[in-house]
Formats: C-alpha cells, structure tokens, sequence
C-alpha cells in the first residue's frame, strides 16, 4: 500500500507563506507529478510529505496512519534528490547498502568486529548483498559498484541515487527534480526509464519538477502548483485540454499557450480582433481573454476568409515543427503558430501570412483568469 | 633560432632567495651539527655524529624528547576533539553563537606570552586563584564535588582535597611540581589551541551539504550519532588532516608558555624542544648542539607532513 493524504496543509516560513491550505490525495501505484515554476512551494510540499519538514498547520496520512509526529526515518519513504546526496566517502555499493545497513542491523550489530559476533548477522548480511545484487541489476550499475560517486558521470549518479531509493522497497518514492542535473538527452531517455521502472514496481511515485514535459509525460496525474496553491490535479491530457485557469493553461505547454483580449456580447457570441467563436458562453456581457494553443492555429500564404493578418517576426524551427512568432497587423497582440516544416518552408520572417484557427479548440478565461465554459461545453 | 636568456632573469631571483634564506640556513644548520663550533669560537672540529649521539643518551635529552612527545600528544587529541565538539555545539545554535565564537577565540588572538603571565599568577602555589580557591572550600561543598565524594565508591575521608585539607592546604603546586608541570603547560596549550581548531571546524562544518543529512535521515539513521559517523565525521575528514597537521607542527613548537612558566623545569620535566634549542643555542652559546636538536626538529616536521601526504591524503579525499 502506498496511500498518502495531505489535508489543509500550510506551512509559512517566518511571514512568507509557502503553502496554503492545500489538499491533496495520492493513490497507491499512482505516478504523480507535482509541477509549477520555481518557488510554488512544491519542494516544501515534498518535504513535509517526507518528514524532512514540519508543516505549521495541517495533517499528513500514509497509508491512512497521521504522521504528523513520525519522524521521517520512521516513514518508510525513500528519496531521490537533485544533488543526488550520495555519501561521496563510501562506494556505490555501501551507498546502497545504507538504508538497509540502518534498517535491518541492530544498533549492536552495527559495531565493527563486534558486531560479527552475533550469529544473526551473518543471515542478514546475505539477505542485504541479494537485494543490492538485486536492484544493482534492474539498473544496469552492477560493474560501478565498487567505484565511488566522485568517479560516475552524471547519469550513472542518478542511477546510483535511485538504487539507493528502491533498494528498500519503501511504501512511495519522493523525487525532488531528479533530472535537472542531466544533460537534455540523458533527461529524455530517463524519462522513458523512469516511467518503465514505475511500471514494473507498481509503487507510489510522488515526482517535484518545473519541467512541464516530464510532468505531461510520466505521469499518471499532475498536480499544477502556483504560489503556494494546488490550482489542478488531473491526468496530463486534462490539465493540457481542460485547464481549470488562465495560469494553468499559461503554464502547461510549450511554447506557451496565446492569450487574445477579447468581449462577450449579450447574446454569449465571443468577439476578438475582427473574428468571433462558433460557440457562444454562457456568460454574457464581459470582457475575456481568449486561449488558442499554438498547434491549434493554421498558418499559410494565402488569403482566406475569417483569418487573422500578421507579419511573421521569428521562426523556430525544431525539426519536426516549426513555431512562427506572429505580430497582428494593426494590433498590438503576438501570436505563436505551429506549422509542419513541408507546408512553411516558404514562409521567412517578414512574410505576411494569414493565420486560421481550428474549430472548437479556443478556451475562455474571464479578467481574472478563472475558465469560463461555452454552452456546448455541457 | 636565436634563444633568450630572460628566463634566467625571471626565474633567478626567486630561486636565489629561496636558497639564501630558506635552504642554505637548514644545510647550515644540518652542517654546524656535526661539528663542535660555538658562536665566537675562531674555529671548529668536525666531530661527527657526537652531538646525536648525546641527544639520544644524556638523560637532560631523553627528557626533551619525553617532555616534546607528551605535550604533543595530550595537546592535539584534546584540543582537536574539544575544537570539534565546540564547533559542533556552536553550529547547533541558534543565537549567540558569535558570542562564543569570539570567546573561545581570545586565546588564539591574544598574544601567549601575555597569557601566560596570568596563567602564572593563577596557579601560583600560595596566592594563586587556583588554590586559594580549593584552600577555601575545604569541608564545603567544593570538597564535596571536586573531591568525587558523590561517587559511591570514595571514601570521602581518603579524597586527594580531604587529604590536602588536613595537611595545611597543601595543593598541587601546579607549575612547580614535577609531577604536575608537563600537564598544566598542557593543560593551556589545550586551552589555547583548540578555539583555533574549532575555527577551522566550523569552516567545515558549513561547507556539508544540508542535503546529506536529509538523505541520512531518510536511509534510517536516526540518532544524532549515526549522521554524525554516516555524514559529519567523513565529510569533516580532509578538515579533520588539516587540524591535525596544524596543531600537531604547533605542539612541537611551543616555547612561549614554557619560557615563561618553568623555564624548563622543574628538573627538565617541561623541558620541550624549542625550549631546548633555545637554552643551548642562544643563552648557552653551544651552537652545534643547538642545531643537533634544530636537526632532529625539522626531521619530525618532515616526517609528519610526508605522512600526511601520502599515507592519510589519499584516504579522506573522494
């Protein structure tokens, strides 16, 4: 089991508050992912899961059992940090051997010679050596056990620390940006990993990154965290299709999602720049701001009818997509447009292009930023 | 091709210095130890190795040597563990601490032969703070407490204070006493040393990183004991050679506190190194005995650094 409950957790640092009043349920076998941008309080808010921190108000459940005064040895919880944290004096092999050394030998057992006297730690000390032997092979780092972390790279680091994590097999995994440390292509291939590992242990994983993709996809679920406070906790698809706010939609996606000022008038029809929805709101008479991804948006050469007219003033070419930056004309608003590199490879800054949007694809945020539903939306 | 000479111009000054004033001074001593030359004297004799030969069979020498070798090892291990666990209290603190720092900084800063003058006054037999101060708490609660009469087994009319109560008062005499110099002189050495070493720990200590013991706790170790031995003493390990190297080079250089208090005495008992280099060399005039002992002196420091080096470098570096 691997269930864990946060319930109105807030924690504030001095005058500084960091988290506010958040809940938050973590099912058994779930892979969630905890992302927002630096400073949201999502590292705290794994911190305090992990014991590492005491929340000033609030309650944590494991398993159903208030942990509120455990200790975090006493949780059963492992770790991987940022900085990976292996002990730099010991060998792969010791580093791993740790939380079991810690957990399964008696404080007698511990002592050095003396220790050997005991007829139960010969049985141990086997049992130890297996499951080391064990994860070292579900890693691939059998042949760096005997080296010391100062001779890994970075990679083999991280598998090192996430040996040192799953050796014990503890109730959850808490992994505090364990990728941020690698180079962009090792990120990528451990995301895949990551993912299989989390399939073949069926534990809890609770993941902290500010990297939307590696939140849009490991996990099971995401919960996006703004200034202290859990704005959505949904699959990945949801959070991106179905943002719950204009800063959720702002934050999930790359590159960022276009923000148009637009008006509703009093029949629910949505106007912006010279264009309006084919769906109307369902609330009247206000001003809102319109959300179109950029993959959501058509850009070509050619006039066509109910089309925006800009001049395109950047191009990012990724290879398999291409982004174009699109200034208005007559208007002060930017757009972001996706286009396949085939069908755009005559379009080079300067060019005027008309840009066209999908159907049914916009979202509808009042001046606050709360979502506001279209009336086909139920 | 045409090659220049201006590294020779770059390279020569500094090497020459480094001769003049670092070297040739060492070889000369080393020279002067084999023979029987005494500063004035119009000329001299090799002798050979007669000077070691006496440093190692005069019984005024086995005592240096037995004098050097104590302060050296009380002063060191107490001072680098005292130096640790006040660092490691004074980390623990919230405020305050820099009070302490400063405090048990003093001695390091001030200079020692000043504080050695009030040592001596002090621990002066009759009118020394010390020992009016245990005179007075004689059959008191002073007695009671410094004379271990709480634990079960002393007999509280055997204790050393009940003892020196009944015979007039008569309490060490500290500096005066053989079989006390060596351990008071060690005993401000220690005093002195450690807030030094307790510097340099904390220096140390700050630069572990807090995520360390986070991962210690969340492996399983609990107590306070099992971080310090799976974190804090590892990670305090190239600290830990560096102190050690350091007091260890300073113990065998302590004169100060011996020229002041004992002058050697009483019967060679604090008779240290330095000290002795210095009564031979400079108040007697025997100057190749004096640099027999600069000899041997500068062949401990060697030795020590060497070990440092090469035998313990490799094991607390990761």
């Amino acid at each position: 089991m691997g269930t864990i409950k946060l319930q109105n957790i807030n924690k504030s640092f001095g005058k500084t508050e960091v988290l506010n009043d958040l809940n938050l349920e973590i099912k058994d076998g779930e892979f969630l992912t905890l992302v927002g941008p630096s400073g949201c309080g999502k590292s705290t808010l794994l911190r305090i899961i992990a014991g590492l921190e005491q929340q000033t108000s609030g309650d944590v459940f494991i398993d159903n059992k208030n942990v509120n005064k455990t200790r975090a040895s006493e949780r059963d919880l492992a770790m991987v940090f940022q900085s990976y944290a292996l002990y730099p004096h010991l060998t792969v092999r010791r580093n791993l051997e740790t939380p079991l050394r810690l957990r399964d030998y008696s404080g007698l057992e511990r002592i050095p010679l003396l220790g050997n006297l005991f007829p139960n730690k010969k049985n141990k000390t086997k049992k130890i050596q297996d499951l080391v032997h064990k994860t070292s092979e579900t890693l691939k780092i059998t042949e760096l056990l005997d080296r010391k972390p100062g001779q890994l790279s970075g990679g083999q680091r991280q598998r090192a620390a996430l040996g040192r994590a799953m050796v014990r097999e503890p109730v959850a995994f808490l992994m505090d940006e364990p990728l941020s440390n690698l180079d962009a292509a090792l990120r990528v291939h451990m995301r895949s990993e990551l993912s299989e590992l989390h399939a073949n242990l069926k534990t809890t994983f609770i993941y902290v990154t500010h990297d939307q993709a590696e939140a849009l996809t490991m996990s099971t679920r995401m919960a996006v965290m703004i200034d202290g406070k859990l704005l959505q906790l949904d699959t990945p698809q949801q959070v991106y299709d179905n943002p719950s706010s204009l800063s959720v939609a702002q934050f999930v996606g790359s590159p960022k999602i276009n923000t148009i000022k637009g008006s509703i008038n009093s029949d629910g029809t949505v106007k912006f720049l010279n264009l309006e929805l084919h769906r109307t709101s369902s609330i009247k008479n206000t001003n809102v701001i319109i959300g179109i991804r950029p993959e959501h948006l058509e850009i070509s050469k050619d006039h066509a009818d109910n089309s925006i007219e800009g001049v395109v003033s950047y191009r990012e070419n990724l290879g398999s997509d291409m982004f174009f930056h699109i200034e208005i004309s007559g208007d002060n608003e930017k757009l972001i447009a996706r286009g396949t590199p085939q069908l755009t490879s005559s379009i080079s800054i300067g060019s005027k292009v008309f840009v066209k949007r999908l159907k049914g694809e916009a979202l509808l945020f009042d001046q606050s930023g709360s979502r506001i539903k279209f009336t086909s939306d139920n | 091709m045409h090659y220049s000479r201006a590294h020779i111009w770059f390279v020569g000054p500094a090497v020459l210095l480094m001769f003049v004033i670092l070297i040739f001074p060492i070889l000369l001593a080393g020279g002067i130890s084999f023979t029987n030359y005494n500063l004035g004297n119009p000329s001299f004799d090799w002798i050979g190795l007669e000077n070691y030969d006496k440093m190692f069979s005069r019984k005024t020498y086995i005592k240096m040597i037995w004098a050097t070798a104590t302060y050296v090892l009380i002063v060191v291990p107490f001072s680098v563990v005292i130096g640790l666990c006040a660092a490691m209290l004074l980390n623990s603190l919230r405020f305050g601490a820099d009070i302490y720092k400063t405090i048990f900084f003093l001695p390091v800063m001030a200079t020692l032969l000043a504080m050695a003058i009030a040592w001596e006054f002090t621990l002066h037999p009759t009118m020394g703070l010390v020992n009016s101060f245990l005179a007075n708490g004689c059959g008191g609660m002073r007695e009671f407490v410094l004379g271990f009469h709480w634990l079960p087994w002393v007999n509280s009319n055997a204790s050393w204070y009940h003892i020196a109560c009944e015979n007039n008062n008569d309490f060490p005499f500290w500096l005066k006493d053989r079989g006390y110099a060596i351990w008071t002189v060690c005993f401000i050495g220690v005093w002195q040393a450690f807030g030094f070493n307790m510097v340099l720990y904390l220096a140390g200590l700050t630069s572990i990183p807090r995520e360390l013991y986070h991962a210690a706790e969340m492996d399983g170790a609990k107590s306070t004991w099992e971080q310090f031995k799976l974190v804090t003493w590892p990670m305090l390990g190239p600290t830990t050679l560096f102190v050690i190297t350091i007091t260890t080079i300073r113990s065998f250089q302590v004169f100060d506190t011996i020229e002041v208090l004992t002058k050697g005495g009483p019967s060679k008992s604090t008779y240290v190194m330095m000290y002795a280099i210095f009564e031979k060399a400079i108040q007697q005039n025997l100057t190749s005995i004096g640099a027999a002992i600069t000899v041997v002196f500068i062949a401990f420091v060697i030795l020590l650094t060497f070990f440092q080096r090469y035998v313990i470098e490799k094991r607390v570096h990761y």
